[in-house]
C-alpha cells in the first residue's frame, strides 16, 4: 500500500505530461507548432530517482509503458523490493523546445539522493531533536542525580 | 508542552523585554492545548466534557487545520493517533509561528526544541545527524522560512504511523523547511510515518522541501532542499566560547 502511494505521487508528476498512448504519435500534431516528435531514443545513462541499491535478492523491476505527448516521450522503470518501491529510473526521455524542457525539468529528477554524511559546523542554531530538548534534558536529569545525591 | 524554547535576535540595540509578550502567548496557548493539564480545553474535548462545536475559535482553527493535514497525508498525520486527541504535533509549530509574529525584530531565530521560525538571515542551520550524536548531517541557509525536523533519536521516543499504530520505520530523520513552522512539522512527522514511501510524497509538496534520511545512509531530498556538506565548513569553536 506504501509502495502504491509512492508510485501515485511519481505518476501524478508524469501525467502532467503526458497522454496515455501506447506508441508515438506517428503523424504531425495539428495543433502543435513544433512539429512531429522526434523518435525517442534510449537515454544513454538512464536517470535514476531514486537509483535502486542494488538490483539482488528480492529486487524486482518493471518497465512502465512508453508514454507520449505531443512534445515528448517517457518511459520508467520501477523497483520492487518486496511490495515497496525502491527506486525508479528513467529509460526513455525525448522532447523538443523549451517547453518540453521546462516540463521535463519539473519531473525529473523528483529527488536527489546522497550518502549521508557526519560533520562539525559552525552554525547560529540546529534543528532535530537532539539539540536544544536534549540538553535540557541533560540539565534536567543532571538536576534530579545532584538532588538525589543530597535528598 | 515541556519544551525549552530560545529567541536570538540580532537586530542592534534590541530590548529583551519585547520577547516578553511572545513568551505570555506561549504559556496562554500551553494552559489552552496541553494535555497535561487536566483542566485545559483539549483535555475537556478529549473526555468529552466539552463538544468541538462549542470549543474556542483558536480551538476550532487548529482542529480543522489538524483534519485538512490528515487528509492530505493519507492519515500519516493524526492528532488522533494514539486513540485520544492529541493536537501537540501541530500546536507547538503553530504557537512559535504566533509567538514570532508578536516579536518585533527583523533578525530572528525562534527555537522551540529544534523546529525554528527563522526571520531576516541569512542563518546557518545545522540539521542533527540521526546515529552520532553531536554532529551534522547537512548545513543549510535560510532566511524567512521555517525549519522542522523529525528524527527517532537514540534516546528519543518512537514515531507511531497512525495507520498502523506502530512506530514507523525505515525512517532516520525528516527535515522540512517551508513558510510556515506547523505545517512543516506535520510533513515531517507524516513523511517519517509513512517509510520509504516519505520522500516520494515530499517531492509532490508546493512550497515546502524536504531531506530524508533513510535506514542505511540513503539521503533523498527535494529539488528545492538546498542543504550543503557539513564537512564544507571549518568549526571555530573557539571564538564561540
Amino acid at each position: 500500500m506504501r509502495a502504491l502511494t509512492a508510485l501515485i505521487v511519481t505518476v501524478a508528476v508524469v501525467v502532467l505530461l503526458a497522454r496515455f498512448e501506447t506508441e508515438p504519435p506517428r503523424t504531425f500534431n495539428p495543433n502543435s507548432a513544433l512539429g512531429p516528435v522526434k523518435t525517442p531514443r534510449a537515454l544513454a545513462k538512464p536517470i535514476a530517482t531514486p537509483p535502486p541499491r542494488r538490483s539482488g535478492e528480492g529486487t524486482r523491476s518493471f518497465l512502465g509503458p512508453a508514454m507520449t505527448t505531443p512534445f515528448s516521450a517517457i518511459q520508467v522503470r520501477a523497483f520492487f523490493t518486496g511490495r515497496k518501491l525502491t527506486g525508479i529510473e528513467t529509460v526513455l526521455l525525448s522532447g523538443d523546445g523549451p517547453h518540453t524542457e521546462a516540463l521535463n525539468a519539473r519531473a525529473e529528477p523528483i529527488l536527489r539522493e546522497s550518502a549521508l554524511e557526519a560533520g562539525d559546523a559552525d552554525v547560529d542554531v540546529v534543528s532535530g531533536a537532539t539539540s536544544t530538548s536534549e540538553i535540557w534534558l541533560d540539565s534536567l536529569q543532571g538536576a534530579i542525580d545532584k538532588a538525589r545525591r543530597r535528598g | 508542552m515541556g519544551m525549552p524554547v530560545t529567541a536570538t535576535v540580532r537586530d542592534p540595540g534590541f530590548d529583551p523585554r519585547a520577547l516578553d509578550a511572545a513568551f505570555a502567548e506561549l504559556r496562554a496557548v500551553d494552559a489552552r492545548f496541553s494535555t497535561y493539564r487536566a483542566d485545559s480545553e483539549v483535555s475537556r474535548l478529549a473526555r468529552g466534557e466539552l463538544a468541538p462545536g462549542r470549543a474556542s475559535p483558536l480551538v476550532q482553527e487548529v482542529l480543522a487545520r489538524c483534519e485538512a493535514l490528515r487528509k492530505q497525508t493519507g492519515g500519516a498525520f493524526d492528532a488522533y493517533a494514539g486513540g485520544a486527541l492529541d493536537p501537540s504535533g501541530y500546536v507547538k509549530g503553530w504557537a512559535l509561528q504566533r509567538a514570532s509574529e508578536l516579536i518585533d525584530a527583523r533578525e530572528l531565530c525562534l527555537d522551540g526544541g529544534g523546529d525554528l521560525v527563522l526571520r531576516g538571515g541569512p542563518w546557518r542551520v545545522g540539521i542533527c545527524h540521526p546515529l552520532e550524536h553531536g554532529r551534522l548531517c547537512s548545513v543549510l541557509e535560510l532566511g524567512d522560512r521555517a525549519v522542522a525536523t523529525s528524527a527517532t533519536y537514540e534516546r528519543g521516543e518512537h514515531i507511531l504511523d497512525p495507520r498502523t499504530g506502530r512506530p514507523a520505520r525505515g525512517v532516520l530523520s525528516v527535515t522540512v523547511t517551508g513558510p510556515e513552522l506547523a505545517t512543516a512539522d506535520a510533513y515531517a512527522t507524516a513523511a517519517f510515518a509513512m517509510g520509504a514511501a516519505g520522500p516520494a510524497w515530499t517531492a509532490g509538496l508546493d512550497g515546502y522541501e524536504a531531506m530524508t534520511v533513510l535506514e542505511g545512509g540513503r539521503v533523498l531530498c527535494t529539488r528545492g532542499f538546498t542543504g550543503r556538506s557539513p564537512r564544507a565548513h571549518v568549526v571555530v569553536r573557539a571564538k564561540a566560547a
